[in-house]
């Protein structure tokens, strides 16, 4: 499926059969109604947010061995450290659609992915998708990302006051030190 | 399909999906001014909401006219503590988010894993796969029929539910050697090989068990209380539960033929043969019979497993990610510097994204991985489907009684650890 | 010895910690544990009546919170039957349980209920940690998970799995009926919680 014609269309990728296509945060409620009125993506299976904080700092070893074998000549294709590439932005949020027909065999799904920064606020799909009310909360209340139109947008899964958004990279596991756990 | 063909007039027009806040029933202003509100909290520890759900329930007499959900009290941080641990340790995590169809869950994580890393298990771990999960979901529809029957006065039920429970866990405990959270999926197959006497015992069960699934329809399905209880409670419409995005039973008791067993097969599904039952009421009643037919089905598809199964190999040959076996420890080099750098490190999963979804007992049970290319998970995301069944506890919930909402959230059948994770 | 001033432990008065719910040692054992245990502790006759009635009449309270809960509710089942032990009837009020068998994981979130159920129940009353995330946090050590329930209520017994087999939280319960008919106080009388 060609999906160069959704609003505010940055970039698409397809890799391991699935298709991402990020946009610009600004035009998500047209992209998410476009999407789901002339495409046919009804359905908005989950939204998941993702801090990309400290991505490119941690080398890892290139993957090395694989079941189809390894490129010897492309540097970094085995045990040979790098970094990843490194992320524009802090915040990714994906969304991701499936269009439902009742009695289909086969479904096309999408990932709709923007990317934020700290502090940025995205358009909530409400309107558009009445499940994402708990979703959009959800992920206030872990990564802090919000989302402006949001009818009610506090806490869900922690305390109401709560301090800090726990599943944020630099918010610390917590729990109690356990000796030689290297979760210390 | 004949069944999505088939033209039935629908459950009710125009939507029931509360405004402004789809997943808060609020009272009616007018109501408020002149009638007697009286506000309740179900919960958190309560006998009927399954688990540590919290209600609100603003109730004018007996009739319900505003509900919303509190949740987070089984709030574990599982997603924080899978990006800590290794791929391998991280795999003990998921079964303990949705407690009752627990192989399900740890089978969402491990398809995760082998779709970054692009390994194909083999056919034997394969359909191995298919018939545990389908003996997750019998454990899951029977605890659910247990508990949301003698919610509803029922009791009988929890102790003849609980009996063939504990056969399905003999099963489990036959095979892995635990009877709950067994962590017997590994990324590249099953964790070791079918222990003998396993299938015969399995066939007795499944040889067994449609007749006591007759035995609970015959004391439910033309039960005059029962009926009275659950018929016509707590509708949803098709179009309502696409938008409220729900999935599994539910949405098959709406008249949404939607399974993604059939939908977009996995595993051995599309090498087996079963039906989807879908019903068109939309009540508690329907999915009160989605869940029996499916134990059936499960128990047909369990059969086919066990007539069809492949021998073999029952984990994929790649010393990369899957432990040599001991004995070549002793002889081989290779096999001990594979084996300390997977105990140690741990296996490298390729970098990227996905998206895997598989059918839970309860709907659509998605995992999102990202990983940077290291030993650890960047980010796990479920996607839980309790969590999105509760946010129809506002829409299926309209004016009914304080009795009805207890049948409508058993009905939905939502389990706390799957929607809090 | 350096053991002056050190809490009481079940085998000061007497109890081996490798009993296990079948009787190997033949008959009368049990009884002979019991009435050296009760001649240290000295009850009196009224005492040991009170005693050997709120011992094998402990009622839960349906505390369910996780994946242990599951396995409770299995002793329920004819399989398991707790009933033979006096401990079938679940109670939802915490007015009417004696007993809080904490199964599963205890958010941060969900300590403040557990406290005021704890505090609702009449003395005297007891609590069994069933499980690993009850008694020490298990496996979730984060944010999000009270590391052991024993940090907000005092603990009698604490069941070790994850989850721990039905048997295994019946033995619990057997060890729980045993400190009672014995004598040995309620956990909040010995104990105040842990810091």
């Amino acid at each position: 499926m060609n999906f160069a014609d959704v609003p505010g269309f940055a970039s698409v990728t397809e890799e391991r059969g699935e298709t991402t296509v990020v946009i610009e945060p600004a035009r998500l409620r047209e992209a998410s109604e476009y999407l789901r009125d002339e495409r046919g993506f009804n359905f908005l299976s989950d939204i998941a947010a993702a801090d990309y904080l400290g991505w490119n700092e941690r080398t890892v070893a290139g993957y090395w061995g694989h079941r189809g074998g390894r490129d010897i000549n492309r540097p970094g294709s085995w045990g040979l450290a790098k970094k990843p590439e490194p992320k524009a932005k802090r915040f990714s949020v994906s969304y991701h659609l499936v269009s439902v027909v009742s009695g289909a065999r086969g479904a096309p799904r999408l990932r709709l992915q923007v990317w934020c920064d700290e502090g940025e606020s995205i358009p909530s799909v409400v309107s558009v998708w009445p499940t994402a009310d708990w979703h959009e909360r959800e992920t206030y209340d872990l990564m802090g990302i919000e989302f402006e139109g949001h009818p009610n947008l506090k806490r869900i899964l922690m305390d109401d006051d709560w301090q800090g958004h726990p599943l944020r990279k630099d918010y610390p596991i917590g729990g109690e030190p356990v000796r030689f756990s290297g979760a210390e | 399909m004949a069944l999505a063909e088939r033209k039935q007039a629908p459950i009710y027009t125009g939507t029931r999906i509360p405004s402004p806040i789809p997943s808060v029933l609020q009272v009616d202003p007018a109501l408020r001014e002149e009638g007697d509100i009286l506000e309740v909290n179900f919960g958190p520890n309560h006998p009927s909401t399954h688990g540590v759900l919290r209600l609100i329930v603003e109730l004018n007499g007996e009739r319900v006219e505003g509900v919303e959900a509190v949740i987070g009290y089984l709030h574990t941080g599982f997603e924080k503590n899978m990006e800590q641990k290794t791929w391998w340790k991280a795999i003990t995590y998921p079964e303990r988010i949705d407690y009752l169809s627990f192989q399900i869950n740890e089978l969402a994580f491990v398809l995760a894993i082998e779709k970054l890393l692009g390994v194909e298990p083999p056919p034997k771990a394969t359909w191995m796969r298919t018939l545990l999960s389908e003996l997750s979901r019998i454990h899951s529809h029977l605890i659910w029929l247990g508990t949301g029957a003698l919610e509803l006065g029922a009791i009988s039920l929890l102790w003849y539910c609980f009996r063939e429970r504990d056969a399905v866990l003999d099963l489990f405990e036959l095979v892995t050697g635990v009877r709950m959270h067994t962590r017997y999926f590994q990324a590249g197959g099953l964790a070791e090989d079918i222990p003998p006497g396993f299938f015969t015992e399995c066939r007795k069960f499944a040889d067994m068990f449609p007749g006591r699934v007759d035995e609970y329809e015959a004391l439910l399905d033309r039960q005059a209380i029962w009926l009275e209880r659950t018929k016509g409670i707590g509708l949803l419409s098709a179009e309502d539960a696409i938008a409220l995005g729900q999935s599994g039973p539910v949405i098959r008791a709406s008249g949404v033929d939607w399974d993604l067993r059939k939908v977009q097969p996995y595993l051995a599904y599309d090498q087996v043969d079963f039906d989807v039952p879908v019903y068109f009421n939309g009540d508690v009643y329907d999915r009160y019979k989605v869940r029996m037919d499916e134990m059936r089905e499960s128990t047909r598809i369990v059969q086919q497993c066990l007539d069809g199964m492949p021998e073999g190999p029952w984990i994929v040959d790649d010393r990369k990610i899957v432990l040599p076996p001991r004995h070549e420890l002793h002889t081989s080099m290779e096999s001990l510097i594979h084996h300390f750098k997977l105990v140690t490190e741990g296996y490298r999963v390729p970098a990227g994204e996905v998206y895997v979804a598989v059918e839970s007992a309860r709907g659509e049970l998605g995992c999102y991985v990202v990983s940077d290319g290291g030993s650890k998970p960047w980010r796990v995301k479920f996607r839980a489907p309790s969590f999105v069944a509760l946010e129809a506890t506002a829409t299926t919930v309209a004016g009914s009684l304080v009795a009805d909402l207890i049948a409508i959230l058993g009905s939905l059948d939502t389990v706390m650890g799957d929607c809090d994770r | 010895m350096a053991d002056v001033g050190r809490k009481k432990r079940l085998a000061d008065y007497g109890l081996r910690s490798e009993r296990t719910l079948m009787r190997r040692k033949g008959p009368g054992v049990f009884e002979q544990e019991l009435g050296d245990l009760e001649s240290k502790i000295g009850l009196t006759t009224v005492g040991k009546a009170v005693a050997w009635a709120q011992g094998h009449s402990i009622w839960p309270d349906t505390f369910g919170l996780a994946c242990c809960a599951m396995e409770m509710i299995a002793i329920v089942g004819s399989r398991y039957d707790v009933a033979r032990f006096g401990a079938e009837v679940f109670r939802s009020s915490p007015r009417q349980a004696d007993l809080m068998i904490v199964s599963g994981r205890v958010s941060h979130k969900m300590a403040a209920p557990l406290r005021q159920i704890y505090d609702q129940m009449l003395e005297p009353k007891w609590v069994i940690a069933m499980g690993a995330c009850a008694s020490s946090g298990g496996m979730f050590s984060n944010y999000a998970v009270l590391q052991g329930v024993d940090k907000v209520v005092p603990v009698d017994v604490h069941v070790p799995g994850c989850p721990p087999r039905p048997e295994a939280l019946l033995e619990g319960i057997v060890r729980l009926q045993e400190k009672i008919l014995a004598g040995v106080p309620p956990a909040y009388e010995i104990r105040g919680v842990a810091s």
